[in-house]
This record gives structure tokens, sequence and C-alpha cells, in this order.
């Protein structure tokens, strides 16, 4: 079990903070996703999920990854 | 990615906070509309107005389409790439409503020319000033709402003077290692945490805990990095570094508490996910339906494009988030830390109180008040010391700084054995020597009947009677009390006043237990509980409603965990911080007290927003739907309800608790 820790730009309505949880639930590997509107921070727990394919998920959905920290 | 990279790419982003780069992107993009749109609503209400025509007809709408083309597809560039994206990837969000209703209201512009409708990119030009200008007023009040909370990520020390050999160098605070030694001179903050090794000072830790009055600190004592170090120099030994220090703590705990929900959000949140699609359906309706009934497509296409515009979800879903926000932070300054959303709309429903005694109610340090023996009273001291000293317990700890105290020199002991919930045993200068309990002399079958006035008398004072035997005779016995902590007694008279009911739970024996509630003002005593059972009392008590239970220890978690509202004192062990729900710093018990004010006032806040949210859609969207809002206004409504929403938050902070 890991968990990431992310910022995020481009997040200012409550449906992108949703939109982003939706889309990162998707990617395999991943247990839990919160993503919080308010401090542009998104924290992932993940076991064996790769990555890359939740950073290709979260631009999908027209979102930029300011920053990524492993906790 | 290399972890080189990582602090690089940290580095580089923490420069401008996030919100301040969003606030200058609004701005700008705010000023280059206006700019454009100022001389498009001049051109257009100088001919709807006063009839007057600057330029001929299809000029004036190529000049107004050349004007507009700006504002909405390069200021406006990411609202529709956004909200276009959102609509093809079925990722709606509130830019799609924006997106479809600028779009095409801009396309009216070329329709226009070739006499099919009105022209209405003017229009879309304005709305998009509009929007951005809302944005901006939005994320100023988003900033606001957030400064406490960013206040804490730039507590931090940057430097640290660090001694090696006799010299004090100053290195980047990411360079100072466990062990390292650090000096902090008056006036500086203390770069981590540690420990006082040299010198003596008083420190403002009202940064971290809320405590206005600086708390003195010596050899030994245990210092928190970010507090300052007032009046004198002290040398410290770094003991916590980077992320294990406690306002790394504090931060992490303050942050994933904004990602928690609020159960009163559900609603919200479910109606906000099928709004926007929802909206388009009901927009395109509108079309059909006025254009239908009146054969006007120009009135039928504003009404539209004003019901795309004014039916925003964004109210909605900043209602929660940001009264939490603001909560937290307030919170955070006072030492109050919310871990989860959800504790601020239980603690509404609580009803009673359950306190663990020791280090909750009392400062969790015993000392010794009475010595009773028959024989020397340095020699009484002198076994019960050597024995005790090889125990971890606080009431161990006690007695032997009670025999350092009166300079008593101890001695090793042999075969050392705890007897739990009893007391302890082993060989002192060859006596078998037993300290303890009633229970540990009855197993033993050790006579202290001698005693057993006096030690009745001790318990009813609340204090904790120990028997000291040696080769089965009671040598005397030692009166161990822990004081309350100065604020308890008030605290407790306040949750009274709000007609609180307030339990006490504890190990202690009844007698004990009922003399320290006595002073506290607590009526409820359960006593004689063993660790394992606090939990179930616990539930025993939840029958009768909610309940929120306060305390400090590793044996406290799964009480914690249990109650309703779980609040963990923070200077426990860390263990009960993880299981609580709400940590007060400071620990002590008028943060009980605030942090159910502060619940109540957050929560009653969270439901004012959600009331004007919904009020909002539910006054706006059937006006526009019956065509009585042009769609700038309708623009200038949805901007101001998003805006009155964080705007109310903010008042929160007004709040005093």
């Amino acid at each position: 079990m890991k968990k990431l820790k992310l910022t995020i730009e481009g997040m200012h309505c409550a449906s992108c903070a949703a939109n982003i949880e939706r889309a990162v639930k998707k990617v395999k590997g991943v247990k839990d996703v919160v993503v919080s509107l308010m401090t542009h921070k998104c924290f992932i727990e993940i076991e064996n999920a790769d990555e890359e394919e939740i950073k290709k998920a979260i631009k999908k959905v027209g979102y930029k990854i300011a920053d990524i920290e492993e906790e | 990615m290399s972890a080189e990279e990582h602090r690089h790419m940290s580095e580089h982003h923490h420069d401008i906070p996030i919100e301040e780069k969003e606030m200058n992107s609004w701005r700008k993009k705010m000023f280059l509309s206006w700019i454009l749109v100022i001389p498009i609503a001049v051109l257009m209400l100088s001919d709807r107005l006063f009839g007057i025509k600057i330029f001929e007809e299809n000029i004036m709408r190529i000049i107004i389409l050349i004007l507009a083309f700006p504002v909405i597809f390069i200021f406006g560039f990411r609202t529709i790439k956004q909200g276009i994206n959102g609509l093809f990837t079925f990722y709606f969000n509130m830019d799609s409503l924006i997106a479809l209703g600028t779009v095409i209201a801009y396309a009216t512009g070329f329709l226009s020319i070739i006499g099919i409708v009105q022209d209405y990119s003017g229009v879309s030009a304005m709305i998009m000033a509009f929007f951005t200008t809302g944005k901006y007023v939005e994320s100023i009040a988003r900033g606001k709402a957030g400064q406490e909370i960013r206040k804490l990520l730039h507590l931090g020390a940057k430097k640290a003077r660090i001694l090696r050999g006799n010299q004090e160098i100053e290195v980047n605070i990411s360079e100072v290692r466990i062990g390292d030694i650090i000096a902090v001179r008056p006036g500086e903050k203390i770069p981590t945490d540690g420990i006082v090794i040299k010198g003596e000072s008083a420190v403002d830790e009202s940064m971290i805990s809320g405590e206005s009055l600086p708390v003195d600190k010596k050899k030994g004592d245990t210092v928190i990095g970010a507090t300052i170090n007032q009046d004198g120099i002290l040398y410290i030994k770094a003991t916590k570094i980077g992320k294990d220090t406690f306002l790394s703590h504090i931060i992490k705990l303050v942050e994933e508490a904004q990602g928690t929900k609020v159960p009163i959000q559900k609603l919200a949140d479910k109606i906000t996910s099928i709004f926007v699609p929802a909206i388009i359906i009901v927009s395109v309706l509108t079309f059909f339906f006025w254009f239908y009934f009146t054969k006007d497509a120009s009135r039928a296409i504003g009404i539209a494009i004003s019901v795309l515009v004014i039916a925003c979800p964004c109210a909605l879903g900043l209602a929660t988030p940001t009264a939490l926000m603001v909560g937290s932070g307030i919170g955070a300054k006072n030492g109050i830390l919310i871990r989860k959303g959800e504790a601020i709309q239980t603690m509404k429903e609580v009803r009673t109180i359950i306190f663990d005694k020791t280090g909750t109610i009392t400062k969790g340090k015993p000392e010794v008040t009475d010595i009773i023996s028959e024989i020397d009273e340095k020699d009484f001291l002198k076994i019960a010391g050597s024995l005790e000293q090889v125990s971890e317990h606080p009431i161990s700890k006690a007695i032997v700084n009670e025999a350092i105290k009166k300079k008593i020199k101890l001695i090793g002991v042999k075969n050392f054995k705890v007897e739990r919930g009893r007391g302890i045993k082993g060989n002192v200068k060859g006596k078998n020597v037993l300290i303890g309990n009633r229970k540990l002399m009855n197993n033993n079958k050790i006579n202290y009947r001698k005693y057993e006035n006096k030690i009745i008398k001790l318990e009813d004072e609340g204090k904790t009677a120990i028997i000291v035997s040696a080769n089965r005779k009671v040598l005397g016995i030692i009166g161990v009390a822990d004081d309350l902590k100065p604020d308890s007694v008030e605290a407790i008279r306040r949750l009274h006043q709000n007609r609180y009911r307030t339990v006490m739970i504890t190990g202690d024996n009844e007698k004990t237990a009922r003399a320290i509630a006595l002073k506290a003002g607590i009526k409820e005593v359960i006593a004689n509980v063993l660790p394992e059972d606090k939990e179930k009392k616990v539930i025993e008590l939840q029958r009768r409603g909610m309940v929120a239970f306060v305390g400090d220890g590793i044996n406290d978690a799964p009480a914690l965990k249990q109650a309703n509202v779980g609040i963990a004192m923070g200077t426990g062990t860390d263990i009960a911080i993880e299981s609580g729900d709400i940590v007060l710093v400071k620990g002590n018990l008028t943060g009980v007290v605030q942090a159910i004010n502060l619940s109540k006032a957050t929560f009653r806040k969270i439901k004012q927003n959600l009331f004007w949210a919904f009020f909002y859609n539910i006054i706006a969207i059937p006006l526009a739907l019956l065509g009585t809002l042009n769609p700038v206004v309708a623009e200038i409504a949805m901007a101001t309800s998003s805006v009155t929403v964080v705007g109310n938050a903010l008042l929160l902070r007004n709040k005093k608790i």
C-alpha cells in the first residue's frame, strides 16, 4: 500500500473534484481517492497501480498535476 | 521520478502558492476581457438605448465579432476547452455550461449576418467577462478562506544554526539530521522538534497550540519546531526532522481533513453530479418550447442561453468545503484539529461526553503527597524508590522523583517483576519488597489492616494509596495524587451549563475516582475499568444516545474509535491522535468546549450555505425558463451566488470560540 499526494491545478468547482475522483478510481490498483477542491490536493491510496496511468487519467479529464509527493 | 528531481519540482512550485497563481490568472483574464467588452457594451447600448448607430449594422456585427473573439476563445480558452472536453468525455463540469452558452451565443453573430437570428455575440463576451470577474472575486475569497491553513504551511523555519565542534554553522533546514545540536537565540524560531540540552528560556507556542502564555523550557524539556524562543539561548538536540515533526503531522491532518466528507453534503454532491447534463437537456427543451410557441428563434435562443449560464452547481459544490475549510482554519489557529468532516455534523447530536481520567482531566503527572511510615522516612523512600526506579509506570516515576528530590541514593534491585494492575515486586538489599495496592497485598496474604483507616482517608482525598512491604511486613504507605489540569473545573462547568451529561471513566478504585470527579464537578463515575474494557463502557453509554469520548492514552484508542466523536489529546500518544476525529493540540478540557462550539458553528454555516445555494437555483432556474432574465443578468446572478457562498463561509472567521 502506498499513499500519493498530488497537487492539482485548474480545479475550480465541485464537479471538477468529483470528476477527478471518478477518473482516478477507474485506474486499476487504486484503492481510495479523496480530492479536496479547496486545498487543490488529491490523496490516492494505491496497491500495485501504475502511476503513469493515474497521471494520464487526470490529464484526460483536463487537469494539470503540479506536484506529486509520496508518503 | 528521482528524489532530486522531486525536490526540485516541489521547491519550484511552492514558490508561488497555487491559490495566488490562480487568482493572478483570473485577474489578468478579467482585465483583458473588460478592455474589449467595454467598447462592445458602448456599441450595443448606444444602439439599443438611444438608437444611435455608430456604424452600419453589418459592420457593427463584424466589429463585435472581432472584439468578442479573444474574450471567449483566448481569455476564456481554459474554460471553453475544459467545458467542451467535459462534454465529449462525459465528465461534465460547470465549464460545460458556460462553454456551451458562450459559444452558441457567439455563433449567433455569424447567423445574424445572414439574417436568421438576433446577434448575441456581444452578449457572449459580456457573459465571459462577468464570469471571469466572478471567478476572480471568488478566488480572492477562497484564498482568504484558506489563509489559516496556508499559514501553517509556511510556519516552519527555513534555516538552522547547528554546532559542529565548537563552531556554529548555518544550514538549510533540510540538512539538519537527528542528533544535531542546534543553537537557538532569543527571538528565533526553533527549527525542529528537539530536546533542550542546555539553557533556559520561555518559548511562545501559540502558533502550534493556541496557548497564549509562553512556556518555560529548561534542560530535558521537549520543544516543538516552529515555536519561537523568547528570552534565553537554547541548545537543543534534534529528535525529529522533516515529515516526522509535530508541525508536519498537524499540516498533514488538516490537509487530509479537507478531503473528508460531511454527510449533509451528500445530497448536494448527488445533485451536482447530474446537474450539468440535466441542465443541458432542459436548455434544449426550453429552446424548442419557446420556438414552437412563439416562432421567435432569437428569443428562444436567448432564453436557452440564460438557462445554461444561470444554472450553476458551483454554489452547491462550494457550500460545504469552504465552510469546512474556514472552520478547520480557525480550529488550527486555536489548537483544535478537525480530522474528519463527519465529526462536525455528529457533534450536534452528542449529548454525553465521556472523559478518561489520567492525562485528560488530570495532569497525568502524579506526585507524592503523603508519606506515612513506621521506619525512618529516608530509609523507607530508599527501599520504595529503588524498586520503583525499574518501572515505567507514572506512579513509580512520582515515587522516584520524590526520592531524588530528597537526595536519597537509590540502589540496585534483583528479580524485579510487574504484577499488572496490582503493583511490583523485587529484591532490595536482600529483602523481598512488594509495592502496590490492596489486591497485591491480599494476593500475597500480607496484613495491612493497621493502615486501612489511613488508606481510606487518602482515597477520600482523591489520592492513590500505595502500600510498601518488605519481608511480608508493611513498612508504610505513600499517597500519590494526580492534580486536575488548571482549567478542568471551568470547562466541565461550561459543559454542564450547555446541558451536557459528563461521565468520568478510570481504572482507579471507586473512592479515589469519586473524589477526583467531585473536584472536577463530574457527577457520574465509572471506576475500576480495566483498560481493555473502556470500549465496552462506551458502547453501553451509547445505548442512550450519541457520545463523545475524550482521552489521551494508548489504551484509549479503541474507545476513541468507538465513540461517535473521538476527541484525542494532542499531548498524548500518536496512536490516540490517529484514532481521534478531533485532536486538541494543547490537550486541555477548554479545548473540548471550543471544539464543540467550533463544530456547531461550522455546521450551522454549512447548512446556511446549502440553503442559499438550493434557494438560488430553485428561484433562478424557473425565472430563466420563463424568459424573464436576460443572459447577462443570468450570468451576474450566477457569479454572485458563488461569491455569496464563499463570502458567507468567511463570516465564520468572526466567530469567537
